[in-house]
């Protein structure tokens, strides 16, 4: 059985006159330990699937499963103790005004779980960073090292599940390649399941083993990675994004 | 004879916390070409696409041995001539259209603006022009775009939308900061593709930065590699894999492939001499 499991989820805005269909019919199934991947280009709605995973959007039509049980609305403790977020810009995800500490230990006092200091150092030591990082502020921090941050938060209750809504594309090349090796990491150590979301071919690639691509809503097409990598596509539009990649560009120059 | 020219550009901000130099020491020549500058943030190419305009504010000063353009030397100009050649003669395209244009007037009036006051049209004809502009940056509806408020565009479109206010006055020199980072892919091919048919068809000078090496050196011809300020590289941008310094190096491989291998990324070394001070 799949750990997440999406069957015809629909997302709709009600935006006055008119109502905007964000995600239209998408299934998808993703096993334990897996890491799967959403890629399109903006607006074709794969940040809005993680968003209705987690609450932030409402689920219009379809079903949501998390191993196996479907989602309950609001989602409650037992949810966000096996499912966490990490946004896509880490300028605007950490409170300006908490310190790292605060930021870090509210999931533990909120779940009451104890020994919350030893757990924040050991957070920010998983995540590379420096303990006395510990009572800095967000504005204090690089990108790099907030990103960093913003997964250690992620991480505090020991999730399954992360939701990665581009967690690089805010990033440096250099602080890309050190935030993915990160993820990866912490992957293969806690046995994590990826659903990740990004605009970028090439990211998709090295992180995930399955990849759907998305367009205005809607499902396009599924691929494994080989089938990427070899450009066995069979949609023109998979096609589209895979020549306009960045690393083709080189390849073609 | 160059279209522009600088010789040790220096840019540096008196904070309390002591001297920041931003920029130490930049040499480099443009012709009527596309000149990519790559590095990391905080490498200083903004500050340095900046300075040709000298659109450093106080505690920031601009210092070169020596800064021409198309004869006219920029470090002496004064205020009043530096506002007359920016704009018809050189221009910028800033990074970010949430934050570059104005939120509270619509899009059209945005694109008119300088049209009006400096060339002074009227409404019918400023109109026009601000139309076609839209259409050459491949706007499908100028009509819509031009009644639109900024925040009731895309990030492609007030990407787009920044370009053509940049263009309508023809400018000899555009100055490109990050035009494409807000993009999608697709997207991104388009907007390169109009930069790339003006240089062509108007020949106009395009300095490119951007922090994405790969797609600086499809796009342009000659590339300035910039670390902590100063240049540690150029290249040409076809021989670009041909690239000898570390830092080019690192900034190549650290990204990842499509079907490349699957072990962690090669992360950045600045353990050379080269990454000092």
């Amino acid at each position: 059985m799949a750990l997440i499991e999406i069957d015809n989820l629909s997302v709709h805005f009600d935006a006055g006159d008119r109502i905007v269909k964000a995600v239209q019919d998408v299934s998808l199934q993703v096993a334990a330990r897996e890491s799967y991947g959403l890629v399109g280009e903006s607006g074709s709605g794969k940040s809005t699937i993680l968003r209705a995973i987690c609450g932030l959007a409402p689920i219009s039509g379809g079903t949501v499963r998390i191993g196996g049980e479907p989602l309950k609305t609001p989602r409650g403790k037992g949810f966000s103790a096996r499912v966490q977020m990490v946004f896509q810009d880490p300028y605007s995800s950490l409170h300006p005004r908490h310190t790292i500490d605060r930021t870090l230990s509210e999931p533990l006092a909120i779940h009451g779980v104890g020994n919350t200091d030893a757990r924040v150092v050991q957070a920010l030591r998983d995540v590379a960073l420096d303990p006395t990082f510990r009572f800095r502020f967000p504005h204090q921090l690089s990108g790099g090292q907030r990103q960093r941050v913003a997964i250690a938060r992620a991480l505090m209750l020991q999730p399954e599940i992360l939701l990665l809504d581009e967690p690089t594309s805010a990033l440096d090349a250099s602080v890309q390649a050190e935030t993915l090796n990160l993820l990866n990491r912490l992957r293969a150590e806690r046995g994590l399941t990826f659903l990740m979301v990004s605009h970028d071919l090439a990211v998709i690639d090295h992180m995930c083993d399955r990849v759907l691509v998305m367009q205005h809503g809607r499902a396009v097409e599924e691929l494994a990675r080989d089938d990427l990598a070899a450009a066995r596509m069979t949609t023109s539009y998979a096609r589209t994004l895979f020549d306009a990649s960045a690393d083709r560009m080189l390849d073609g120059a | 004879m160059s279209l522009l020219s600088v010789k040790n550009l220096r840019v540096t901000f008196d904070t309390e916390a002591g001297r920041v130099e931003a920029v130490r020491g930049v040499s480099f020549t443009l012709g009527r070409e596309r000149l990519g500058i790559v590095g990391e943030s905080g490498s200083g190419k903004t500050m340095t696409g900046r300075s040709m305009l000298r659109l450093i504010r106080p505690p920031g000063r601009i210092e070169a041995d020596e800064m021409r353009f198309d004869g006219i030397d920029l470090l002496r100009a004064s205020e009043r001539e530096m506002r007359a050649l920016r704009g018809p003669r050189m221009a910028m395209v800033m990074q970010d259209p949430k934050y570059s244009l104005n939120p509270v007037m619509k899009v059209g009036r945005q694109l008119t603006e300088g049209l009006r006051l400096r060339d002074r049209l009227g409404a019918g004809d400023a109109r026009k022009k601000a139309i076609e502009a839209l259409q050459a940056v491949q706007i499908r509806d100028p009509e819509r775009v031009m009644e639109a408020w900024p925040h009731e565009l895309s990030g492609g479109m007030g990407q787009r939308v920044m370009i053509a206010m940049m263009l309508i006055p023809n400018p000899d020199l555009l100055i490109a900061d990050e035009p494409t980072s807000a993009l999608d892919v697709t997207v991104q091919a388009e907007v390169l593709k109009i930069l790339d048919d003006l240089v062509k068809t108007r020949g106009m000078g395009l300095i490119f930065i951007s922090h994405d090496l790969r797609l600086v050196a499809r796009f342009c011809d000659r590339v300035l590699v910039m670390y902590k300020g100063r240049v540690v590289e150029e290249v040409q941008a076809g021989n670009l894999m041909a690239a000898r310094h570390p830092y080019t190096r690192g900034l190549l491989n650290c990204l990842p492939r499509i079907g490349g291998p699957r072990e962690p990324l090669p992360s950045l070394d600045r353990s050379g001499t080269w990454a000092e001070a």
